[in-house]
This record gives C-alpha cells, structure tokens and sequence, in this order.
C-alpha cells in the first residue's frame, strides 16, 4: 500500500455548506455596502464608525468570509471575499463552518450564536455592536419575516420599521447589492 | 432545566481561602517557580494598611522571596499609560510575577502588565480581542480588596485608552490569575457604604449569569451558591463588620459570581451600569444594586421561569415552596428591591435605592435628568448587550433608565416583548 495513492481526508469538508455559506456571506456583504447607502439607520452606524474601520466577516480557518470598510469618502464598501492584504479593524469569526451553518440558515439566532461561544470576536467591541445592529437590519431587508424572526432578537414592529421603507429598501438593496453600487 | 446545546466552561483559579491565608503567598509562590514579586495595588488599599500585612505575612515565614517593588499609585480610571509605566518598572527592577491586591481597577491594571511582561510587547492593542494572546503569562496572584467584582476568578481586562476615548476589553484564558487569595482582613475594614454596593455588583453577576443567553449548568451551581451566601451574611456583616467568618462568606460569594460570569457573561444590567459609569462617573456597584431588579423585571417575558428559581437561593427553601411557581419570578425582584431598601436602612441612607439618589461626597447629585440619553447612547455600543435575552434599543434603554431614575416599577406595557419565552406565566 502506498499511501500517496490514497486521497488526502480533510475532517469536515463539506462542499455543500461551504457554497451555501459563500453565496450567503457574498451577498450579506454587498448588501451592507448597499444598505449603507440605503437605509437610514445603517447609514448613520457607517457615519460614527472609525475612518479606518475594516470589518472582516468569515468562517475559521480558511473562510468563506466577506471585508466590508469605508472607503476614502468614508462610504461603506464591499471589499471582497478575501483577507489577505487588508488591514482589518475588527475581525468576527465563526469558529467552524457546522457553527456557521446553523447561525446562517437560522437554526440559531445570532445573539444565540455568540452565547454558545460560535464567534470570536477581535477588536474594538463598541464596533462590534454597530454592526450587529447593521447585520440585524440587513437581514431584515434581505429575508422575509419569517426567516428573519429566527435569526434577531426581536423583529421590529410597524412603528419601529414601516412597511413601506421595508419593501422599497429590500428592493433598492436587492438591486445594489447585486448589481454592486 | 435546559442544558445549552454547546457552551465552553473554564476555572483554573487555585484559591485559597481563610482567616490566614495570606500565609500561604510565599508557598504559591515557590510553586509557581517565582521569587521575585511586584505589588501592584492602589493608594486606598495601601492607606489602610492592607499591603503591610501583605508584605508581614510574606516575611513571616523563612523563604526567599523578595518583593523587588511595590507600585500602590494605580487610579481609579487606571488606563493605558498606568500599565506601560508599571511595565517598565517591572523590567527594570528584574520582577518575576506580579501579586495584585485591590478591587477591579488594580486587578485590570495588573493582568495588562503581565501581557506586556510575559510577551516582552511595548504596544497592549496588539493583544485584544479573542485569541490574541497565545501562551501561558507569567504567575499573577490576585488578592481582593472588595467582595464585589470577582476580577480574581475572570478570564477578562477592560482598559481604557483616555487619548482615544476608548476601553479596550482583553479576554483569555491565560488572564486567568494562577491564584487567588481569599483572606477576611483584607475586608475587615471596607466600610459598610462600600460593602453593601459591591456584595450586590456579585449579586447582579450571580443572577445575570443564572438568567442570561451564555448560561450553562457550570456557572449556574456557582451562581446559586453566590447568591445564597450573600443572602445570608449581607445584611449581618453590615450590622458587624468585625465579623469575620461574615467578611469570609462575601468573598467566597463574590468569587462564587465571579467563576459564574466569566463563563457566562451579564446583560443588560452591566450594559447600563457600564454607561452610567462611563457618563457619570458613579461606581459600579452603586448601579448594580439600583438597577439589578429592572433587568430581571425587563426580561420577564423572557426568562422570567429563570428569575423564579432564584427565588430559592434569594428566600430559602420554606419560602420558596411556599410560593406558587407563577408568583416567584415577582416575589424574586421583590426581595432584591427589599434587599436595597434594608440596606438603605443600615447603612443610614448612605445605599442608594434609585439613580436620581445617588450622590457623591460633595452631596451633589451624580446622574442628572438629563444626562439619560448620554447614558443610554453609550449603552448601546456596549458588548454585554449582545447576553440579554430581550432586545434594547434607545428607546428602550431610556425607558428603563428614566424608570431607575424615578425608583418606580417598569411599566410593563412600555416593553416591546418578542415571543414569550419565559416558561411560567407572570401574573401583572
Ligand atoms: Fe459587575
């Protein structure tokens, strides 16, 4: 027997959570620049965030993963699916990619998901806060209520989110976050 | 009761508690292969005396260890620059390990030393967030002043940076200290105005710990017996404070909570106590007492079966049967809101039951009306709100805070409650 014929076994390799996960992570990450430039309320999170701010959102070891920073008019931007090169302000990771699927196909919602000790967060925590804030309202506008329920602590009511600002905003984000401006 | 479906739990403190124990510094010592020392404590803590009968008990028995310095100038906002310059003189006198004596602020101060000592850093930032710190530091012995933070049994360090207006929070296991040392002289003469707020900072580690998202069966035994042991020697302690199995009790409770909320975070309670603190300045425990009961009241709907079962360790066990089981979570506040009141009592009103009370030693108020906003801003961007397990936006926060203000109830029908959780059904 030799063992180089036989194929490396990589534990947990999984290729169909892994593209769920991409496809995920690549759109909630366009879509924040989106809803950066959309809603309100995210826009003025983007506005107190540090000029240098560069968020890494991914999966350990090897990702997938999203960089969302401002750029040099201080506009959020997507900034691509890697790590590499970036200097990174804060860093959220999920530390494995069965943790990662159950918080991103909302078995577990997210507060859920940082009291089960799924992320690791680094750098400054009064960030991170902002943008669990921008990522709860991000999913609002990305998924429908149903599936957003499982992922925030509380969805927010009609006086809180008006019906219209939702839809109009889940189509402008839509579009943006596709079509990347 | 629910296990979490996956939690991660971790106590490695050795802590030696008693009447003497002090005695035993030399020994952990020597077993932590250090002989070389540095005190690093405040100027209060020295004052009184407490660091002589640190440096008595070390001298007492025949060993070679020598304390190399003793830095008691560590301020009550200690921040960046405090630990460079502990830092260095660390170096310069050849220190081998650091033994802590104090309240939170040392104790925060000393575990950012021991960062720059054992990795041989200049720059602190490099180091924060999770995993940031890769190896075993070097021994730190941590000696509480107060039984109230619990800093001796946690994985945490907040330090702020005053130049950029930030606090800057490190977390590893390795910020554990290697021992802790429980010794009743060390509060034999904290006075009751001290006392009283800081045992209620454990209560609130305790009962958040028990009710918020990062529970886990670990943490909750340690959380049940915090609360129990300052059920039972509080008050007594605050009426004699010479007592000293008393004194022995509330440090055991504040290490108990402090096991208990290392592990499984707080919530809303510290996020606002947080704030108040950073916006007004007001110590810790002080908004831990006041606003304890409004966020077990917040939450009801929530975890409201949670605050229930601390009825048992709050009431007792006749108490607590006697109570039907849709009653308890109410009757669980309730006490906590009694606690404060008797407290207020016994210490001749120097406890403060309500934020619009709370004064400083001038007499003037601390947290003026309308500083809630300020506080309820920087509330938000604090991380313990990610553990509470109802959401809080500013709205809310204010509506909370303006209710801690006035020491009136929570109006219920002001809570914006996502699905009810809490598994007994409160009765308004
Ligand atoms: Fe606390």
């Amino acid at each position: 027997m030799r063992i180089e014929n036989y194929p490396e076994i990589i534990p947990g390799k999984n290729p169909f959570k892994k593209i769920y996960l991409a496809i995920f992570l690549w759109i909630t990450g366009r879509a924040i620049q989106a809803a950066a430039r959309t809603d309100r309320v995210v826009k003025k999170e983007f506005e107190m965030l540090p000029d240098d701010f560069m968020l890494y959102l991914g999966v350990s070891p090897n990702g997938p993963g999203f960089v969302v920073g401002k750029d040099s008019n201080g506009k959020a931007k997507y900034m691509g699916a890697k790590l590499k090169g970036k200097s990174i302000t804060l860093k959220m990771i999920i530390k494995n990619i069965e943790a990662a699927f159950l918080v991103f196909t909302f078995q577990e919602s997210t507060a859920v998901g940082f009291a089960h000790d799924r992320f690791m967060v680094s750098g400054n925590l009064d960030e991170a806060c902002r943008i669990g804030r921008v990522l709860d309202i991000v999913e609002i506008y990305l998924l429908p209520k149903i599936i957003t329920k499982l992922a925030v602590k509380r969805y927010p009511n009609w006086k809180q989110m008006s019906p219209i600002r939702k839809h109009v905003g889940r189509v402008i984000i839509y579009t943006r976050a596709i079509l990347g401006f | 009761m629910d296990t979490q479906k996956y939690y991660e739990f971790c106590t490695r403190v050795k802590t030696i508690s008693g009447h003497n124990s002090l005695e035993e510094i030399p020994q952990a010592l020597m077993d932590l292969n250090a002989k070389s020392p540095m005190i690093i404590t405040d100027k209060g803590v020295s004052a009184v005396g407490l660091i002589q009968l640190v440096q008595d008990a070390i001298k007492k028995s025949k060993n070679k260890i020598e304390i190399k310095v003793i830095f008691d100038d560590v301020p009550a906002d200690s921040d960046i620059t405090t630990v460079n310059e502990i830092a260095k003189l660390y170096k310069e006198k050849g220190c081998d390990s650091i033994i802590t004596v104090g309240g939170g602020s040392p104790m925060d101060t000393a575990k950012g030393v021991n960062i720059l000592v054992s990795e041989d850093a200049d720059d602190l930032m490099q180091f924060t967030g999770a995993g940031a710190i890769k190896r075993r530091l070097n021994p730190l012995i941590a000696i509480p002043t107060t039984s109230g933070t619990g800093s001796e049994m946690t994985l945490v360090a907040v330090i702020a940076d005053h130049s950029k207006n930030k606090k800057m929070a490190f977390t590893s296991y390795f910020l554990l200290p290697d021992v802790a040392i429980l010794d009743s002289r060390m509060t034999l003469t904290l006075p009751d105005f001290l006392t009283a707020p800081t045992a209620m900072d454990a209560l609130t580690h305790a009962c958040e710990a028990y009710t918020c998202l990062a529970k886990n069966p670990l943490s909750d035994s340690a959380a049940l017996f915090a609360i129990e042991l300052i059920r039972d020697n509080l008050l007594n302690v605050i009426k004699k404070p010479k007592d000293a199995n008393g004194r022995l009790a509330l440090a055991n409770a504040s290490a108990l909570a402090g096991i208990a909320f290392s592990n499984s975070m707080v919530g809303m309670v510290h996020t606002i106590g947080h704030a108040i603190g950073g916006v007004c300045h007001v110590p810790h425990g002080v908004a831990m007492s006041i606003l304890l009961p409004y966020g077990l009241e917040y939450n009801l709907h929530k975890t409201g079966h949670l605050t229930g079962e601390l009825l048992l360790p709050l009431a007792g066990s006749e108490k607590f049967a006697a109570i039907p089981k849709e009653l308890r979570p109410l009757k669980s506040i309730e006490i906590i809101r009694q606690l404060n009141e008797d407290l207020h009592k016994a210490t001749g009103g120097r406890h403060s039951r309500f934020l619009s009370e709370v004064r400083n030693r001038e007499g003037t108020q601390m947290i003026p009306k309308d500083k809630i906003r300020d506080i309820a801003l920087t509330a938000q961007n604090d991380g313990s709100i990610f553990y509470n397990p109802e959401e809080l936006d500013l709205e809310d926060l204010i509506m909370v805070i303006e209710a801690a203000w006035e020491g009136v109830p929570i109006d219920r029908k002001k809570i914006k409650m996502s699905k009810e959780t809490s598994k007994v059904k409160i009765k308004i």
